[in-house]
Formats: C-alpha cells, sequence, structure tokens
C-alpha cells in the first residue's frame, strides 16, 4: 500500500519531537451494500475508503493523526502534524523495518466485492421474497447483502510491519407484519469473516423463514408484564447479556483509566462456577476474528472467566502501558480516522453443566427471551439494559405465549451471580458494536443460560 | 489530485461514456480533538479526509459510487461502478438530479471561536481543573475534552447545478466521576460556546448531577404520572424521528402513513424542523439533492402538517420536496432526515411544570435507546434514571428502572411542557431538541 522506505521515513518524522512509539496504519477499504426493499432491489453502494492514521506515543500520552491524502507531501504533513502536537525539536531517527508474514486463518473463496451484481441480487431476492411470500401478513420486507473488502497495513517504531486482509459477508433481512392497523417486526442477520460461500453455511430462503416468523410471533404477542423475575435467555445472540454486561467492563479503554467495576479484581471470583467466559479472536471466519488486530499483533484466544474467577482483560498497547500488562491482540478500530482501543472480538459464554431441557423445567414462573437485541452498558456502575425481540411467558416449567415490548435491565457484577444455570448449546451472534473508536463486528454467543433474578421492564 | 482535478477527470470519463445526467459531490472534513486523564492531555488527534460520489442516470435508474482515492485510474472506476450497480436497480423512483431553486436562503451562523492545537488543549485542562475543584469526591476517571469540526462540500450537475458550502463546529465537554460513601457515579453535560462562563457552567451541571445520583432508592413498578426532562424528550424524539421520513410512510414502515392532515399529538405539541436555526453552528441554505431547505412545522397543534421529503418521494407524493435529502457524509445515499428538530416550549416553567404534576417521577436519563426503541411499532422499553416527585418537589434519586410506552401514545399523552428547549450535540446537519414533558401514568418496571 505503501513503500517501505517512506513508512520508515514517516515514523522517523513522527518521533522527530520526542516520541517514545510510533505507529502507522494503512487500510484500503471496499464497502459494497445491495439494498432491497418494497419487493425490489432499491439501491446498491459501492464505496472505496482509503487512508492513513498516524500515532505517536509518549508515556501514557498519545497523539493522532489520519488523513485520505496519500501523497509522499500529504502523510508527511500527517506524521509531522502528529509530532507537532506532542512537543517541540527535530531529532533524527532511523527506522529498519521487517516485514512479517501473516498466516491467513480466515480463507475466503468468493470475494463480495468482486462478485458479480446479479449473482448477489438473486440471493437478496430469494432471502427477502420468501419472507414476503410466508404470509398475508408480512407487509414489507427490507433486506441488505453486504460486504467487505479490508486491507491494512501496520508499521511502528519497533521494527513491525505488516499486512493482512479481512473479508467479510452479511445478510440481514428484516420483515414487518401487521393487522388491524398494527406492525410487528422480526429479523434475521447472519455474517461471518468470509466471501459468499456464507451461503453454503445459511440458505438465503431460512433467513426470510425466520425474519418472517419473528415479526407474525410478535403480532399475535401481548405486552410483557414488568417486574422481577426468572429469565432463560437462548443460544446465540443472547450472549449480548455478557457483552453488555461484562464484556465492555473488561476492556482496557476503561480498566486502564479506573472507570470500570471489574478494576483490581483478577484473581477475584466475580461470577457464579458455572461461568467460563472467552474472548477468542483466531475463531476461523467468524465475524469477528482477524489474523492481526489494528496495532499488528496477532489475535489470540483470551480466558476472561474461569470457573467464575476473574481470569483477564482485553488490553491495547495504550492499556497494556496504563496496566502493566501485556496486550492481548485486542485492539481495533472501524477505520483510519480513529485511533484504536481495546475492543472486543469474538466474546462468549462458554457450554456449562446444565441440560438445557431442566432450564426450562425449573422456571415456575418467568420469561424465555428466544432472541435478544442490541443494549448497552455503563462500564462505571455495571447499569446496563438490552432489549428482547422475541419472547414467551414460562409457566410450571412449560414455553407459553408469546410477549412483546420487554427489556431486561441490571448490572454485570449482580448478574454475573445471577447467572446461576448454564446449559450446552453454545452458538454465537453477529453485532456492530459501537464505542470510542467507532463500530466494529463483534460475535456474542453463549448456551441456553438462566438468571434467576432479573428486572424485566414491561408494561 | 485536487478537487477540481477529480471534477474534470469525472465529467471527461462520464461524457466518454454518454452520460447525459451526472452529478458530482465532494465533502472534506477536518477536525481536531483532545481529552485529559488526571491533570494531563491524554489524547489528542486530528484528522483530514475528502471523498467524491458520483451519481448517474442510466436508462431511468439511479446508480452512485463513492471514493476517496483520488487518481485517474480510480476515478474510471468510479464511472464504471455506478453505471453499473444502476443497471440492477428495480424501485420506480424518479431517478431525478435537480437543476436548482430560484432563490437559496442566506445562513446566518453564529460567530465562533475555531480555536488552534495549543487552544484546543489549553481549554481542556482548564476544564478538568474547574471540575476536579467542583466538589471534593470528585474522582480519577474524570475526563474533560474538547472538540472543533468544519466541513465543507460542494455539488455540481450536468443541469448545471454548482452549489458550496462551509459550516465549523467546536465544543466542550466534562465527564465527572465521583466516589462517595462507597457508590461511584457519573454525568456528562456539554456546551457548544467555548466562553468562560460556558465552560464552568460545564463542570458545575457535570458535578452536580454525578453528585445527585448517590444514594439512590428502589421504585415499585406501577403506573406513575412522568415528567421526562428535555434532554430525554429530545433522545426519544431521536430515536423515533424515522417516523417522520416520507420514505418510510411510503414503504409501510412507518404507522404516519396517509396521516398528514389528521390530529396524531395533543394540541399542545408544535414540532418544527429548521434548517437555518439561527443559533445552530451547522446549518444549511441546500439539502444532499440540491433543494433549498426551509422552516417547517412538522406537527401544528397537534395535526400532523407534513412529513419529511427528499425529491423522489415528493415527485411519488405530488408534493414538493421539503429539502430534506441529506447526504451527510460523501459516501452516503441521500436519505431524509431533519435539521434542528425540536419540540415548541410550552408556556410554564420547569419548577411549575412539576408543582402541576405533583406527585411522581422527573427523569433525567434514557439509556440503550438504540435497541429500546422500535419506530416501526413505536413501542419502547428504557432504562431510566431519575427522581421521585412530591408535592412538586424533587426528591430522593431512583435506582435503575425501565418506562415503557408507545411512542404514538406518547404524543398524544403530553400533558404539560416547561418553556425551555434543550438542544443536543449535532451531528451532521440534524440537532434534537425538546423541552420537559410531563406525561400521566406511564409504566414504570422497578421493584
Amino acid at each position: 500500500m505503501i513503500k517501505r522506505d517512506l513508512l520508515e521515513e514517516l515514523l522517523a518524522a513522527a518521533l522527530s519531537t520526542g516520541g517514545d512509539f510510533a505507529e502507522v496504519y494503512a487500510e484500503h477499504t471496499r464497502n459494497n451494500g445491495i439494498q432491497f426493499v418494497d419487493g425490489k432491489i432499491d439501491r446498491i453502494t459501492d464505496n472505496v475508503l482509503s487512508g492513513v492514521g498516524i500515532r505517536v506515543f509518549l508515556n501514557q500520552r498519545t497523539v493522532y493523526a489520519s488523513t485520505s491524502d496519500l501523497t509522499r507531501e500529504g502523510l508527511l504533513r500527517c506524521a509531522r502534524s502528529a509530532a507537532d502536537a506532542l512537543g517541540e525539536g527535530n531529532a533524527q531517527i532511523s527506522i529498519c523495518l521487517k516485514p512479517q508474514t501473516v498466516i491467513d486463518s480466515h480463507p475466503v473463496r468468493i470475494n463480495p466485492c468482486n462478485a458479480e451484481n446479479s449473482y448477489k441480487t438473486n440471493i437478496l431476492k430469494k432471502a427477502c421474497c420468501t419472507a414476503a411470500e410466508h404470509s398475508e401478513l408480512i407487509t414489507q420486507v427490507q433486506g441488505t447483502l453486504a460486504g467487505v473488502d479490508h486491507e491494512i497495513l501496520v508499521a511502528n517504531s519497533d521494527g513491525l510491519l505488516v499486512e493482512d486482509r479481512h473479508v467479510r459477508t452479511r445478510i440481514v433481512v428484516n420483515a414487518i407484519a401487521s393487522k388491524d392497523g398494527e406492525n410487528q417486526s422480526g429479523s434475521c442477520a447472519p455474517g461471518r469473516g468470509m466471501g459468499m460461500e456464507l451461503f453454503e453455511l445459511f440458505d438465503p430462503s431460512e433467513v426470510g423463514k425466520r425474519a418472517a416468523e419473528m415479526a407474525l410471533v410478535n403480532l399475535r404477542a401481548d405486552y410483557c408484564k414488568a417486574g422481577q423475575m426468572t429469565v432463560a435467555i437462548e443460544n446465540g445472540f443472547g450472549g449480548v447479556i455478557f457483552h453488555e454486561a461484562c464484556g465492555h467492563s473488561l476492556e482496557a479503554t476503561q480498566v486502564g483509566v479506573g472507570m470500570s467495576e471489574m478494576c483490581g479484581k483478577l484473581g477475584q471470583k466475580i461470577a457464579n462456577e458455572k461461568i467460563t467466559a472467552i474472548d477468542d479472536g483466531t475463531i476461523p471466519n467468524a465475524w469477528g476474528s482477524v489474523n492481526v488486530d489494528d496495532e499488528g499483533n496477532p489475535t489470540r484466544r483470551n480466558v476472561l472467566i474461569e470457573n467464575g474467577v476473574l481470569k483477564g482483560y482485553m488490553i491495547d498497547r495504550l492499556g497494556s502501558r496504563r496496566m502493566g500488562m501485556p496486550m492481548t491482540g485486542n485492539s481495533r478500530r472501524q477505520s483510519y480516522v480513529y485511533e484504536p482501543t481495546s475492543r472486543m472480538t469474538n466474546t462468549f459464554i462458554d457450554n456449562g453443566p446444565d441440560r438445557n431441557e431442566d432450564i426450562i423445567s425449573s422456571i415456575e414462573y418467568g420469561l424465555y427471551a428466544r432472541e435478544m437485541g442490541g443494549g448497552s452498558v455503563n462500564p462505571l456502575t455495571g447499569a446496563f439494559n438490552f432489549s428482547v425481540r422475541e419472547g414467551y411467558m414460562i409457566r410450571n416449567g412449560k414455553i407459553c405465549e408469546p410477549v412483546r415490548g420487554a427489556s431486561l435491565i441490571g448490572t454485570g457484577s449482580q448478574i454475573l451471580q445471577d447467572i446461576d444455570m448454564v446449559g450446552q448449546n453454545l452458538a454465537t451472534g453477529q453485532g456492530m458494536c459501537g464505542s470510542s473508536s467507532g463500530n466494529v463486528p463483534t460475535d456474542v454467543g453463549q448456551p441456553l443460560i438462566r438468571v434467576k433474578k432479573i428486572t424485566v421492564g414491561g408494561r | 489530485m485536487d478537487f477540481d482535478a477529480v471534477k474534470d477527470c469525472l465529467i471527461q470519463e462520464a461524457n466518454r461514456a454518454g452520460l447525459e445526467e451526472y452529478e458530482v459531490y465532494f465533502m472534506e472534513s477536518s477536525g481536531m480533538s483532545t481529552e485529559t486523564l488526571k491533570n494531563e492531555i491524554s489524547s489528542f488527534s486530528s484528522g483530514v479526509s475528502g471523498g467524491v460520489s458520483f451519481r448517474c442516470v442510466v436508462n431511468g435508474k439511479m446508480g452512485s459510487a463513492a471514493t476517496e482515492l483520488f487518481t485517474e485510474e480510480e476515478m474510471k472506476a468510479l464511472v464504471t461502478r455506478a453505471m453499473d450497480g444502476a443497471k440492477y436497480i428495480e424501485n420506480e423512483d424518479r431517478a431525478i438530479l435537480y437543476a436548482g431553486a430560484e432563490r437559496y436562503e442566506t445562513v446566518k451562523v453564529p460567530e465562533s471561536l475555531i480555536p488552534d492545537a495549543a487552544a484546543v488543549k489549553k481549554i481542556a485542562l482548564e476544564i478538568q481543573e474547574r471540575t476536579y475543584s467542583e466538589s471534593q469526591w470528585i474522582t480519577d476517571g474524570t475526563q474533560s475534552g474538547v472538540f472543533c469540526d468544519q466541513i465543507s462540500m460542494e455539488l455540481m450537475n450536468s443541469h448545471g447545478l454548482h452549489l458550496s458550502h462551509r459550516v465549523s463546529m467546536s465544543g466542550a465537554y466534562a465527564q465527572a466521576v465521583i466516589q462517595k460513601d462507597g457508590e461511584s457515579q457519573d454525568a456528562f453535560d456539554f456546551t457548544l460556546n467555548l466562553d468562560s462562563d460556558s465552560l464552568t457552567a460545564v463542570s458545575s451541571r457535570a458535578t452536580q448531577e454525578a453528585l445527585s445520583k448517590v444514594g439512590t432508592v428502589d421504585i415499585s413498578s406501577g403506573k406513575y404520572d412522568v415528567i421526562l426532562g428535555g434532554k430525554q424528550m429530545r433522545s426519544l424524539l431521536s430515536a423515533f424521528s424515522p417516523i417522520f421520513s416520507a420514505k418510510n410512510a411510503q414503504l409501510g414502515l412507518s404507522l404516519l402513513k396517509g396521516r398528514e392532515g389528521e390530529l396524531v399529538a395533543n394540541p399542545i405539541v408544535t414540532l418544527m424542523d429548521d434548517p437555518l436555526r439561527e443559533d445552530c453552528p451547522m446549518q444549511t441554505a441546500f439539502d444532499g439533492e440540491g433543494v433549498a431547505t426551509r422552516r417547517k412545522a412538522v406537527i401544528k397543534n397537534g395535526v400532523l402538517n407534513t412529513l419529511l421529503y427528499d425529491l423522489a418521494t415528493a415527485y411519488k407524493a405530488g408534493v414538493e420536496s421539503t429539502g430534506n435529502g441529506q447526504r451527510v457524509g460523501y459516501a452516503e445515499n441521500v436519505t431524509i432526515r431533519p435539521y434542528s428538530f425540536y419540540l415548541a416550549g410550552g408556556t410554564v416553567s420547569e419548577t411549575e411544570l412539576r408543582e402541576t404534576m405533583g406527585d411522581g417521577v422527573y427523569i433525567t436519563e434514557l439509556k440503550g435507546l438504540h435497541s429500546g426503541c422500535n419506530a416501526v411499532t413505536g413501542d419502547f422499553s428504557i432504562e431510566s434514571a431519575g427522581y421521585k416527585v412530591r408535592n412538586g418537589k424533587l426528591c430522593e434519586a431512583i435506582k435503575s428502572f425501565t418506562i415503557a410506552g408507545n411512542f404514538f401514545e406518547l404524543l398524544k399523552g403530553i400533558e404539560g411542557m416547561a418553556n425551555e428547549v434543550h438542544f443536543g450535540i449535532p451531528s451532521g446537519f440534524t440537532v434534537y431538541g425538546a423541552p420537559d414533558v410531563m406525561i400521566r401514568q406511564m409504566s414504570v418496571a422497578g421493584k
């Protein structure tokens, strides 16, 4: 993307005012999207993002400058502006970069950005038309087929030079069911860090059918009653509970500045002993996987909680300096415009000891959350919220009538103690996680779990 | 290549490809921001990025593609990609490239200080120092920041339209963290005015709010009269703003479809959309399609006056575009969005509104609106924080609870509004505002 001698020159310029470490991040990203609505292909987008971000460290201070001007002058101006924002001087520094080979653990067969539009529109139409034809009550279907081809280069003043490429593909189908002037929605949105071979794993028709079914369930559902109750949360995107309730509080972004309820708790029992939680950026072709993170470090499998005991945090370079602990391959950013920070990759609660049928039959009165929506957390207090997209009441150990409009609220430290049953059907769901370094793809996951008591918002 | 060279190259390529209708949209944004931690600048960042989008009409369909890579080869590819995309478009939208309005309003942007890097750092450190001096309970983790952004854009098309615009905005914030009685709490506040009084007020408001959250009590689940604080009402308005898009209405994704002229809110409710609000830094006289923008009441005295239209939806509905076809980034498709979108204030003060309510809940925080609100159904169920109100007086802070309801019902159920409208931080050209509003018998889930 940028020649080695120019990279060395940029790093030297960035360090010329007293910085102790400098890094150049370059990217060339192609974003391809096809949108379907109202029975027709509505829009096709095809965008190229291309730019460079230069970061300089001095102890625990950082300066970041970015530009889309990739001329030699533009890049040197960017490096110099970062250096000038850090301090004064004109030190002559020599950098020697050593290119490293990246082993690709996430091979791609059919790059979605190079595939023919006709091929892609057919897949999207198949998914959306299946949803539309599923019932007369389905009144609208929106769909998106998105492909990203993301090439990155990271060079730093330690001599590291790596280049990598991440490709991902995702289909999203939203179905609306309507009756008597009321709308309800359902969705299905599988994605992977792979190409169009995604559709060998997910039949587009099944994706459309699932979205339609959820909308229909919600259309016949009554409002969920509010109050505290026992809740069983299904696998897959249900793992958003751990992502929000605990994951963000284990990121160095928060822990490194003392803004997390998980600070200083390493080695302590913070969760029920049935909980083992992992962040693993190495899972082949998973949605949140990459070979190297956005600081050029290989991703790895990080055990966060083992049998209820806090074992580790997710740490980037700045966090490493602040916390005095090694980096964990979790540095991520949406694009070159953002300074990277510690983020989750594929984060999940591992399978536990309980049989799934025992979890449901153990609940006399409660809520079964089959599909979760998104949520948010305040890492300082651990207070979190998330929405239930498809839910059912449980009575006398049986899943009964559907309910809608429920949300779950609580605090991370409390819910980790209150998850008292962990099932055995671990699966993941795909999300886009937003934080200070932008939106990045992350997998959430878990098996079916039981929370003995949580506040359910409803009416 | 600079933008002029990019433009020339694209025009040449468009002509070579035999395109009769095409458009070039250029946007460059630059910005600077800094953040403090303890008594030091912990980070400083600056950036410049610019990109160009090319749209063209092929056989009556609109194709588009965008790039940040300014090379001749890429410009050729850009035209090819836009033309190829157009072949697969099936919608029946009229593909319109606009020839221009007879007249565009003059933008009167308030004079704002665009500080340099040294000033940005100095201001951030000053806020941090002030925040630390606000209370003995302030603790590390407290952060202050300053940001400034400039955006310039240029729109030209084959009909001879050529418009350009430049806007800038700067602001500062404090995130106060306090530790008191074994409890940690935080609060955020901001200002878009960098004068000394505004900066002092930011430190003070953030600290006082964080302190007021300590020592919370439970609330039992049930129905309560509530006042949604202006900041919370504007967040709710933001989450449900897609219901006012004519595109969503035409697709059956908004329950306001076909309801123009009907009573959709309590008659005390007037909802304005103002692209030229004088004290807003992000004003514009034209939208992303080149249509002249204008001030309008979307809801007037409870009646839905108009939805928000771009050219294609207006053509379909047989009305004029309202100038709401926005393009915030160079790569963004035309998307219907409001500008300064706010509920007009009522006649009573915030204190008087609480006295009118008597007993109930005053809501000062709503969280996770991106997941707790469903714009298609209008339903919401949201994590909240606030205070108990007795005899019109603010009392104890309440532990985390949720409020739930339906936005369409809420609009009709607004029984009182205070006179001060609170605006947020603009995102692109959009900023939301609302006064405190009173709603009777809202569902609250607590203990």
